[in-house]
């Protein structure tokens, strides 16, 4: 009864349910004696037909004061001391805590691994090893929330600050900002994964994401910091201005501004508009709502917006331009051809190099015919049925020194795309 | 002129007439019934702009109002609430009109210096409600003197977020000074008025509780709203010329801010509640026959809030960055402030044993009280349990405890007070069965409300927060239920009041509880004067039903 905590998820979480618990119980305990013996005294004297009874003038009692000063004192003692004790069990730093440093700014959170992995919104941990959190602001108050953790700390833009926890059990759980920080506050959310050593490794090794982001256009990559760096809580792409300029057609455009002025949508402008929102403000918005980006998008990420935002007003001849491929024409294709297709479209390319580089999984250079150690220690060689079943079913026999990080294609690709693709890989020499 | 000619003409609210007479008054009744006015202006406007908030949560998502706009309310409710409503409260309109009557004084120390009180007050909310004026194209003349929105910021005004945002935040902050400055002006008053002007032998130990209770009040109004004042200014003189005091970009410290607004903000809350404590402690008595069970210990409770409360507020803060070692000392100093409050509630409680009870509008506010301020203690418990509070620090529920102290102690305490005092104050009697109507209206939405925000904290819910998780909406919806409930009960209370003070037919007679309080032994309403020659006092204010051989102190 009366437990609403989220669930436990944390090493000190049961200790500060019981201390919670206790403390509601013995807060119904008094309410229902004192309200009850108030409702009591109430019904048992009242007044009976309008008129008073006599009652006896009594005025106090140095005994009951005596008891009812020292009980509550020595409960309190009591809950106090539980407070304190578990406070500092929450607050211990202990060694072989995992550091990650968190910024908070209007209105995302970002997270950063010794690995140099970074993330935004959502962060992994790995499940029963102490976290120790480095926070801090990038402009106001805020406050990390961790509610199945039972912790929580400011963040400030002064100092740093430092949240400690253990996780004890795998899951997804939800963060919050505590400390209001303007606009977007109740958007400024983040989600936890608490996940198995074994997969918080391949995840904090697994720089695949990154490498995509170098292979693909810059608009593209432009799109992914839109919606990274928070761009899209204010700036809408369904054309909608409430809060602040879409992005649609928004290139080339002449916009008025509001000191009077105007000016014509280009790189400058935009560049200007990232770095120091408040320098030119468009008619019939508040300034000071953006915070100022400089020092935190570099100049390729400035570059890569500024095509993502040209492509939002070039989109529709784009468009015509990427019809789907004509089937007569892949018909006309040699299959070894129309596997390369396959490697380009179905990112292949983003972890298996031509070259015989390493990115995250084996190069595809000489691959065909190729003999290998899989992880459980047995030879392998790379035929038609093993390549198929790596294709479709990743995980079932990884090379050894490869994190299991390839998804199954199984479902994705016809057996006919599958041929194709080892066609493919038999002309890479 | 003879005696009854002298009260049937000359009370205080035809004599002198004239509105001219209202507006330059120093009498401290007139000036207590202004300030009554004035503030449930406010009340009503603070509390319409809440049931607009309860409405947009209603549902998780938004639904008619914008986040900014949301933001603006919660900033507006709260501001309007504390800083013009319930600081005010209870010690500007019942105490302005009690204190001199309860101690048989013709009027404060300073009656002049008490009109003006009224009328800083009144600029300094003239001020506010200006800064909170959305800018619009017809008034742009405000926006060139600074006025560029009404405020974001909530009502603590946290810096560097109040240094940040494009609202008129130094107006507001200066609207909130120049309050703070009535305030003062009117604890200082209070404590010359209670100690020089005290009818003979009106001994300490013989004063109504609630003078004990202003007293308390006014010693913290004068000492903490200094405080403030500076912390204000401060944030002007940042704003406007960029001294670095608590933006960390100019080299300042945001929690420094904290600590000087909470070295003021959390006494405050004991300006707010001491009162509604002397007011039950008044009530119950009356209503029960009895005498007020442990007077001295009820007296001594009061000013060890008082002073306690002046050591406690950095519980706000005990996950801001704070040492450790800090956080831990103020979590046990808080509850140093549990104990005098539950010795205070375990003797309104044991004053009804062996009573003879009569079930009037202001008993069963004064009860009602009892089972708030309960809910308002223990809830308090949890948060100054330094483990617990981290999870419950900025989430429903403080929310939910602060809303029970605050409108379950101060507002519901006022509510009691207007009801039993009304006689006294208007000379009429209100509708005893609309009263009670209104009382269970309040009673039952005011629970409504926030139980489910109770839940909501413990299921996690921040503060502040314009949307939220499909978890959580079933407690939201319930809240605004109970939200609508509470205003229309209100409402009806209030005008219940305001109907009879201006239209009911029935006179009421000097004393029509029988109490032993010295305000009842003046006419009702009581003459200009207070008191048609100096009271002498020979016993205490509490010598209800038959003395009792052999029964000990």
């Amino acid at each position: 009864m009366f437990n609403f905590m989220p669930e436990q998820a944390s090493e000190i979480a049961s200790n500060i349910d019981w201390l919670n618990s206790l403390i509601l119980w013995l807060s119904v305990f008094f309410t229902v004696a004192i309200v009850g013996a108030m409702v009591y005294f109430a019904v048992r004297y009242r007044r009976r037909d309008g008129v008073d009874h006599e009652t006896p003038r009594i005025e106090g009692s140095n005994a009951l004061e005596a008891v009812w000063t020292i009980v509550p004192t020595v409960i309190c003692v009591f809950i106090a001391y539980y407070g304190v004790a578990f406070y500092a069990q929450m607050r211990e730093e202990k060694a072989n805590a995992l550091e990650i440093n968190v910024w908070a700014q209007k209105w995302k959170w970002d997270f950063e691994y010794a690995s140099g992995k970074k993330t935004t919104a959502e962060f992994y941990v790995p499940v029963n090893r102490p976290v120790k959190l480095i926070m801090k602001s990038r402009d106001v108050l805020h406050s990390f929330f961790l509610p199945a953790m039972r912790v929580k700390r400011d963040v400030l833009p002064s100092a740093y600050n430092a949240l400690y926890f253990t996780p004890i059990k795998t899951g997804v759980y939800q963060t919050f900002c505590t400390e209001y920080c303007g606009m977007e506050h109740s958007g400024m959310l983040a989600t936890l994964h608490v996940v198995s050593q074994a997969e918080y490794d391949r995840w904090v090794n697994d720089r695949s994401e990154e490498i995509a982001l170098s292979r693909v256009t810059p608009a593209e990559r432009g799109e992914k910091l839109y919606n990274q760096k928070g761009c899209n809580a204010c700036h809408k792409l369904d054309g909608s201005s409430a809060i602040a300029p879409s992005f649609v057609k928004l290139f080339g455009r002449n916009e008025q501004l509001a000191d009077g002025t105007s000016v014509t949508v280009d790189e400058n402008y935009l560049q200007e508009s990232i770095l120091h929102p408040n320098a030119k403000i468009v008619k019939g918005y508040p300034p000071n709502l953006m915070p100022a980006f400089e020092g935190q998008v570099s100049d390729d990420e400035i570059q890569a917006l500024e095509a993502f935002i040209k492509s939002l007003t070039t989109a529709k001849q784009e468009q015509a331009a990427a019809a789907p491929a004509d089937p007569a024409a892949l018909a006309g294709m040699s299959p070894a051809d129309r596997g390369k297709k396959l490697y380009n479209e179905k990112v292949c390319v983003t972890c298996h190099s031509l070259d015989g580089s390493r990115i995250v999984g084996p190069s595809f250079k000489g691959v065909y015919g190729r003999k290998q150690k899989i992880t459980t220690g047995q030879e392998i060689v790379a035929d038609d049925a093993y390549i198929k079943e790596s294709i479709l079913n990743s995980a079932a026999k990884v090379v050894e020194g490869y994190p299991p990080a390839m998804p199954a294609y199984q479902g994705q690709l016809s057996d006919a795309e599958v041929s194709d693709i080892i066609e493919f890989l038999k002309t890479v020499k | 002129m003879s005696d009854t000619q002298h009260n049937t003409q000359g009370d205080y609210l035809h004599n002198p007439s004239g509105l001219w007479s209202w507006v330059t008054t120093t009498d401290h009744k007139r000036i207590g019934l202004m300030y009554l006015f004035t503030i449930l202006l406010f009340f009503f406007v603070a509390g319409i702009s809440a049931l607009i908030m309860r409405t947009e949560l209603a549902h998780a998502g938004p639904d008619f109002l914008k986040a900014q706009q949301y933001n603006v309310l919660f900033t507006l409710h709260g501001a309007l609430m504390i800083f013009l409503f319930i600081v005010p409260g209870i010690p500007a309109t019942l105490g302005n009109f009690l204190i001199p009557l309860m101690i048989g004084a013709k009027d404060v120390a300073f009656p002049r210096l008490n009109l003006l009180s009224y009328y800083i007050y009144v600029i300094g909310a003239i001020i506010a409600v200006i800064a909170v004026i959305p800018p619009v194209e017809t008034l742009s003349f405000l926006k060139s003197l600074g006025f560029t929105g009404p405020a974001d910021t909530g009502w603590t005004f946290y810096a560097p977020y109040s240094l940040d945002t494009g609202a008129a935040i130094p107006w507001m902050v200066f609207a909130a000074f120049v309050l703070g400055f009535s305030s003062i002006l009117t604890g200082l008053n209070f404590i010359v008025t209670i100690h020089k002007l005290r009818a003979p032998g009106m001994t300490w130990d013989r004063l109504p509780v609630f003078i004990w209770g202003s007293y308390a009040t006014a010693v913290i109004q004068t000492l903490a709203t200094p405080v403030v004042g500076i912390t204000l200014l401060l944030v002007i003189m940042e704003r406007l010329m960029g001294v670095g005091i608590f933006d960390a970009k100019l080299g300042g410290d945001p929690v420094l801010y904290e600590h000087m607004f909470w070295f003021y903000s959390h006494p405050v809350v004991y300006i707010m509640v001491l009162p509604a404590f002397g007011i039950v402690g008044e009530i119950i008595p009356v209503f029960s026959r009895k005498p007020l069970f442990g007077y001295k210990m009820v007296c001594y409770a009061s000013l060890a809030i008082a002073i306690v409360g002046f050591f406690v507020w950095a519980h706000h803060m005990f996950v801001a960055g704070i040492s450790d070692f800090s956080a831990i000392a103020f979590s046990v100093i808080t509850f140093g402030v549990a104990v005098p409050t539950a010795v205070k509630v375990f003797n309104w409680v044991s004053t009804m044993y062996k009573g003879s009870i009569s079930f009037t509008t202001p008993m069963l506010y004064a009860m009602g009280f009892v089972f708030l301020f309960m809910v308002a203690g223990t809830t308090g418990i949890f948060l100054a349990t330094l483990a617990v509070d981290v999870f419950y620090h900025d989430t429903y529920f403080v929310v939910a405890h602060f809303h029970y102290t605050i409108q379950g102690g101060a507002v519901i305490g006022l509510m009691a007070g207007l009801h039993f005092w009304f006689p006294k104050i208007t000379g009429k009697m209100y509708n005893e069965l609309a009263g009670k109507i209104g009382w269970v209206l309040v009673f039952a939405g005011f629970n409504l409300t926030f139980i489910p925000q109770f839940i909501l904290g413990m299921e996690g819910m921040p503060r502040r927060y314009f949307d939220y998780l499909p978890q959580f909406q079933p407690m939201h919806m319930l809240s605004t239920v109970g939200s609508f409930i509470n205003g229309f009960g209100y409402t009806f209370a209030l005008l219940n009041l305001f109907y009879a003070a201006m239209f009911s037919k029935v006179k009421a007679p000097a004393n029509p509880w029988n109490s032993l309080s010295l305000e009842w032994k003046t006419a009702s309403p009581p003459i200009t004067e207070n008191f048609a020659e100096t009271p002498i006092v020979t016993e205490g204010t509490y010598n209800y039903g038959r003395p009792v051989e052999g029964l000990a102190h």
